[in-house]
């Protein structure tokens, strides 16, 4: 007996000696697939949906400690609603105290954030803008060209704390515009979140309407 | 008498449109129905070919247009089933001599006195496109296994969304290669589903008898023997309303997988 289903496991290794290899061309080209579609119904850039994914680990980031090199975005059709997957893997939940400091320090931020605004647009008002720092920063360039002309003569330490602000006051600007068509968003973490009941997300953020 | 007008579109070229066309034109002619194919290719026609009756065309939907004739003038037989007509396209011309209202016209009429009228949509998605879909109230999306294929349809079924006379959008998934999608080479039939998340009205196998049959100038349809015929006939079955189960292409055809099967048998007795 066990001869037989030795010989059939060699038999049939060598005809399957192909089977289902993770890195199949097929499910590059399904993921490579679904990714530009997603781009394509949605409008998302890359660069944008960066920007998202970025900004919702530093939002979550500020109740609970995630794994962040696991963050799984997706967008799934179903009918004609776009819903948009999060999915997270949580470390640890954090304390009342711990979200309490990190929703401080991010109240901080935002205050310094608009400080600094409304101290830009003075000095703005009093010189018209050169485009004398264009080789730094593309990316901040990119972001917000008004703070181009300070750029240059900033020491590393206030260029990382000023881009932290300047993302935050992008956040304001522009997170409206992200959001096109009607979109429902929803969020699904395995641990915490979900059962957590209230997420931040269901509540407020569906059925925007275009803001462009 | 008011016949179902259906457009076969796609987005990409060469993804079996025509082929397409030709094969469920003919599949429904040969049930008894009346059907006319409209070719909106304009400039790039082909539809005449498949059916092998390049020789024949006199007028087209240009001169119709432009009143050089009747429609009923313009319209082509088949050679072999009379239910079938073709109103070809013009091939010295382009599709700026058409407007979509003018198509709609042409399609409302026909539909009139037949049962079917197909529309051969040209690639692209852009004056052909909305020409040929003015005048239809369903639309087939053909496309194959492909990253770009797929792309291109998706972009169709967004676009056809938009048009409010469409009710139904069908795919239909041609060139499917059963030992590819074994080996995981190529995206399976769930997987294309699962993406564009349409209902499905077929699934053609690739067939080496389709270049014969355009060879020919005679759809595979009429090859009884020929699988791609076989799924062809299938989906104008689908089309009447029946339900008519997908061939199962993973039958194992080679002699390496006979001797597989029989091993996997073995397998059970033991």
């Amino acid at each position: 007996m066990s001869l037989f289903s030795d010989l059939y496991n060699t038999i049939s290794k060598f005809f399957h000696s192909q089977e289902e290899p993770e890195n199949a061309s097929k499910s590059v080209a399904t993921n490579r697939l679904k990714l530009v579609l997603m781009q394509d119904r949605t409008n998302l850039t890359p660069r944008i949906l960066e920007q998202m994914r970025s900004e919702l680990i530093e939002l979550l980031s500020r109740y609970v400690e995630l794994d962040k090199e696991l963050l799984d975005l997706n967008f799934e059709q179903e009918g004609d609603q776009v819903a948009l997957m999060l999915s997270i893997p949580v470390i640890r939940a954090k304390d009342e105290e711990e979200i309490d400091a990190a929703i401080k320090e991010h109240e901080e931020m935002l205050a310094a954030a608009l400080n600094k605004k409304a101290a830009e647009e003075e000095s703005n008002a009093e010189e018209e803008i050169s485009d004398e720092a264009e080789d730094s920063a593309e990316e901040i360039k990119e972001e917000d060209k008004e703070a181009d002309s300070e750029e240059a003569d900033r020491t590393e330490e206030e260029k990382a704390e000023a881009e932290k602000a300047d993302a935050i006051a992008k956040e304001l600007n522009e997170v409206p515009k992200i959001i096109k068509k009607k979109e429902k968003k929803e969020v699904s973490a395995p641990e915490d979140i979900s059962s957590n009941g209230n997420n931040p997300f269901k509540s407020d953020s569906s059925d925007v309407e275009s803001v462009i | 008498m008011t016949g179902r007008v259906i457009v076969i579109t796609s987005g990409k070229g060469g993804v079996g449109k025509t082929t397409t066309s030709a094969n469920i034109g003919t599949a429904l002619a040969k049930s008894g129905y009346k059907v006319v194919l409209i070719d909106t290719d304009l400039g790039l026609r082909n539809l005449d070919l498949l059916l092998g009756l390049e020789n024949r065309i006199v007028y087209t939907i240009v001169d119709v247009i432009e009143e050089r004739c009747k429609l009923r003038q313009a319209l082509v037989k088949d050679k072999k089933n009379p239910n079938l007509q073709l109103l070809a396209a013009a091939q010295t011309r382009d599709k700026t001599a058409v407007n979509a209202e003018q198509l709609k016209e042409i399609c409302d009429t026909l539909k009139e006195e037949n049962d079917f009228v197909l529309v051969d949509c040209p690639a692209g998605i852009e004056q052909g496109f909305q020409n040929a879909v003015a005048g239809a109230s369903e639309a087939i999306v053909v496309t194959t296994p492909e990253m770009s294929a797929i792309r291109d349809a998706d972009r169709i079924i967004g676009l056809l969304a938009t048009k409010e006379e469409i009710t139904s959008v069908k795919l239909l998934l041609n060139r499917v290669r059963p030992n590819l999608i074994k080996s995981n080479e190529m995206m399976s039939v769930d997987d294309v589903v699962g993406i564009l998340e349409i209902p499905l009205v077929g699934i053609i196998p690739e067939d080496a008898g389709i270049i014969t049959s355009t060879n020919k100038g005679e759809p595979i349809v009429n090859d009884e023997n020929a699988l791609a015929g076989k799924a062809y006939r299938n989906v104008a079955e689908r089309i009447l309303g029946e339900e008519v189960p997908f061939l199962d292409l993973d039958e194992p055809k080679g002699f390496m997988a006979k001797i597989k099967n029989a091993i996997a048998k073995l397998k059970v007795k033991v």
